[in-house]
């Protein structure tokens, strides 16, 4: 005879549901206790936006100050950096250890919505960040940056002096330039027919259907979708006109259907072990390739266009020290270190991002074996920051729109 | 004894529930309370400037707006989630049967035929627990690369010209994935199964003049059915939340699951509360097999008793 059948499991059922009601009744009285646990929100006024043609002068923090000059890292302590992967040299972390006592704990992340999403927790420890300068004005203005004394950075004398005063952190108060680079189109000539640097316009060689199933896009919306507004010629690549944004997203998901392309950011290995042949890249990455590439191809094969006329993207990324963090003095120490002429190279030969310095230029590095001649393109100058078109942070409304596209692009419906 | 009887009941009564309670801990610590927040995020709000999410802790304060956007894009005339979670269906049907498919067999062998080497067998089973499911993943982007092993074996020898992108977007190369990674957690619960089969059942239905194939159709396959459900749960219930995979065997938006849905809203600020309602979906479309497979079993017990 089945146990749950009869009288006493009918009382048995009805006692359950009393004792379910009676639970839900006791959540309902939690209810006003449970209103009374509020999370932390940010009061910013009004969000300011720096840009090439308004620039800023940030306010000092409220909550994290100044350091004091003449103080040396602690011994032992830890030094917490958050960066990409493969963005930061090994061998400078080492002798950086080496040279003042401090172990280096480092924490990467995939894209700067990731990142920001865990800074904003407040709970990591970091000390360092390498954040582009579209989330400055967020980072600057949810009070998570601590202001950076200077008399612990004097190898700022090398950089560029364009970089020395900038737009986005005037007196540069909070920041120093880490990398530059631009964004263009990387190929390999062995695994595609043609060259799309010939084409009238380049970028249409993402929307060739001769190279469908063998090409990928940036895994960063906004790169990803500045690419499309200067395919159709607008070189306002952060417009917040619904009009372009109707575009954009119409040739987003054009080219999802008729090219299937990867959308990732590790074309700097995938494109040299010969997943695909054609794909937008950073110019960091396209110096890097020759890297990856196995020993039995010819780096030769290997090309990168960036706009002639330099009326392309580009971009440089920061180095911020985190209010967070409990080591603010050996995070001064390190932004110095890496602003150092040669641990600058050593860096930029691991990583194939290039500094700001005054050393490099592109025969330089072409002298020096950094890269070979077939991608100098991908160098930088500083022409092409008066020329080229930067990403900015964009109002809340457009960012949320830019957001929306993407994410309908990525779920492939 | 009048006196004794009582006290009895209230040992009876405290007994159980003392029992019970690390379990119920447990369950509350790592179920009941991450839901909780879940629903919070979910139904909260979002940071006017770090678009990062707002949890709201009172459920009288929530509010709705995250939760019919996405029911919106599932259901409504604006449906871009739709594919990706008819997609993540297929993709997990198709896994779990070719799942079941080859752990069924193995399994079957191991308990019934293994004889001396069922150690051995089992140890080779449990290997590939030893690997992180991650690095096997990376193993399969070099064999199935353009010029990677499974093309050049392929081609013969340079025999033929064999150019498939294995990586560049196709939905066969995620099942496959799928179910290279998965079907080790599908084989050790079946062959619980079917090793703790009675063999004089198996042995009287021959003797009944059962061939062998009436006897695995009409007493192995019966006896194993519960474990069948059992693997099937326990493959399918991860498949389901499964980014991973996809990211690294594919990468492409026209192959795109459910994980990777509540793993790009997870990491775009003001989206964040989207993932809560995949989790959601998740949940319910989980919860509804479990208890089916509960009253299965329970009715199988009763039946037994």
């Amino acid at each position: 005879m089945g146990a749950s059948t009869g009288p006493a499991s009918d009382r048995a059922r009805r006692l359950q549901r009393r004792t379910l009601l009676r639970a839900g009744l006791s959540a309902l009285a939690v209810a006003p206790a449970l209103s009374a646990c509020r999370t932390r929100t940010h009061d910013y006024g009004t969000l300011r936006i720096p840009a090439p043609d308004h620039p800023v002068r940030w306010g000092l923090s409220k909550r994290y100050p100044v350091i004091d000059s003449g103080l040396k890292p602690k011994a032992g302590s830890t030094l917490r950096i958050y960066n990409y992967a493969d963005y930061l040299s090994p061998r400078v972390m080492k002798d950086f250890e080496a040279q003042w006592g401090v172990s280096i704990h480092l924490s990467t992340f995939n894209d700067a919505d990731e990142a920001l999403t865990k800074i904003a927790s407040e709970s990591l420890g970091f000390d360092l960040y390498f954040p582009s300068y579209d989330s400055v004005g967020k980072l600057i203005q949810a009070d998570f940056l601590r202001p950076l004394n200077p008399d612990y950075l004097p190898n700022t004398a090398n950089l560029w002096h364009s970089l020395r005063d900038p737009w986005y952190d005037r007196g540069s108060r909070y920041t120093i330039p880490y990398t530059i680079y631009s964004t263009g189109i990387g190929w390999r000539s062995d695994l595609i027919d043609g060259d799309p640097s010939t084409l009238a316009n380049p970028y249409d060689a993402f929307w060739d259907t001769q190279y469908r199933d063998n090409m990928a896009i940036l895994d960063d919306w906004h790169t990803a979708m500045a690419m499309v507004l200067q395919r159709n010629g607008i070189d306002d690549i952060n417009t917040t006109s619904s009009k372009d944004l109707a575009l954009v997203r119409a040739q987003l998901l054009d080219l999802r259907r008729t090219m299937n392309p990867q959308v990732t950011i590790r074309m700097y290995t995938d494109m040299p072990a010969g997943q695909y042949g054609l794909a937008q890249f950073w110019s960091g990455d396209a110096i890097n390739m020759p890297y990856y590439l196995p020993k039995n191809v010819d780096p030769g094969v290997l090309n990168f266009w960036f706009p002639p006329d330099g009326k392309g993207e580009v971009d440089n990324d920061l180095c911020v020290c985190l209010g967070q963090g409990s080591n603010p003095v050996a995070a001064h120490f390190f932004m110095n270190a890496i602003l150092d002429d040669k641990i600058a190279g050593q860096n930029f030969g691991y990583t194939g991002y290039q500094p700001p310095l005054k050393q490099f230029t592109p025969s330089t590095l072409v002298d020096q074996g950094y890269l070979p001649e077939n991608l100098s393109t991908a160098v930088v100058q500083q022409g092409d920051f008066k020329k080229g078109f930067p990403l900015l942070e964009l109002p809340v409304t457009a960012d949320g729109e830019y957001h929306q596209i993407w994410q309908e692009f990525k779920s492939g419906g | 004894m009048a006196d004794s009887e009582p006290r009895r009941g209230v040992g009876h009564r405290w007994l159980w529930p003392t029992l019970a309670l690390p379990g119920t801990i447990w369950l509350l610590v790592i179920f009941v309370v991450p839901l909780y927040v879940v629903l919070a995020i979910l139904f909260g709000g979002v940071d006017p400037i770090l678009r990062q999410p707002v949890p709201v802790w009172d459920p009288r304060s929530w509010d709705f707006t995250q939760f019919d956007f996405v029911m919106g894009r599932i259901f409504g005339s604006d449906a871009y989630f739709r594919p990706a979670l008819i997609r993540t269906v297929l993709y997990v049907a198709a896994a779990s049967f070719l799942c079941l498919l080859i752990a069924y067999p193995v399994a079957y062998f191991t308990a019934r035929f293994a004889g001396r080497w069922k150690g051995v067998l089992l140890a080779a089973l449990i290997a590939p627990f030893w690997i992180s499911y991650m690095m096997r993943m990376l193993a399969w982007v070099n064999l199935l690369q353009t010029n990677g092993l499974v093309n050049k074996t392929l081609s013969a020898g340079g025999l033929f010209d064999v150019h498939v992108a294995w990586l560049q977007g196709h939905g066969t190369t995620v099942v496959l994935g799928l179910v290279y990674g998965y079907v080790p957690y599908m084989i050790l619960p079946l062959f619980a199964g079917l090793d703790r089969a009675p063999v004089s059942m198996l042995e009287a239905a021959r003797d009944l003049g059962a061939s062998r194939w009436e006897t695995f159709r009409r007493v192995t396959w019966p006896l194993s059915r519960s474990a069948v459900v059992v693997s099937l749960l326990l493959t399918t219930l991860p498949m389901l939340g499964d980014y991973f995979t996809n990211d690294l065997l594919s990468g492409s938006p026209s192959t795109s699951m459910i994980g990777n849905l509540i793993n790009n809203s997870v990491l775009t600020p003001g989206q964040t509360g989207q993932a809560g309602a995949f989790v959601l979906i998740i949940l319910v479309v989980s919860v509804l097999p479990m208890f089916f497979y509960v009253r299965s079993t329970r009715y199988g017990d009763e039946v037994a008793s």
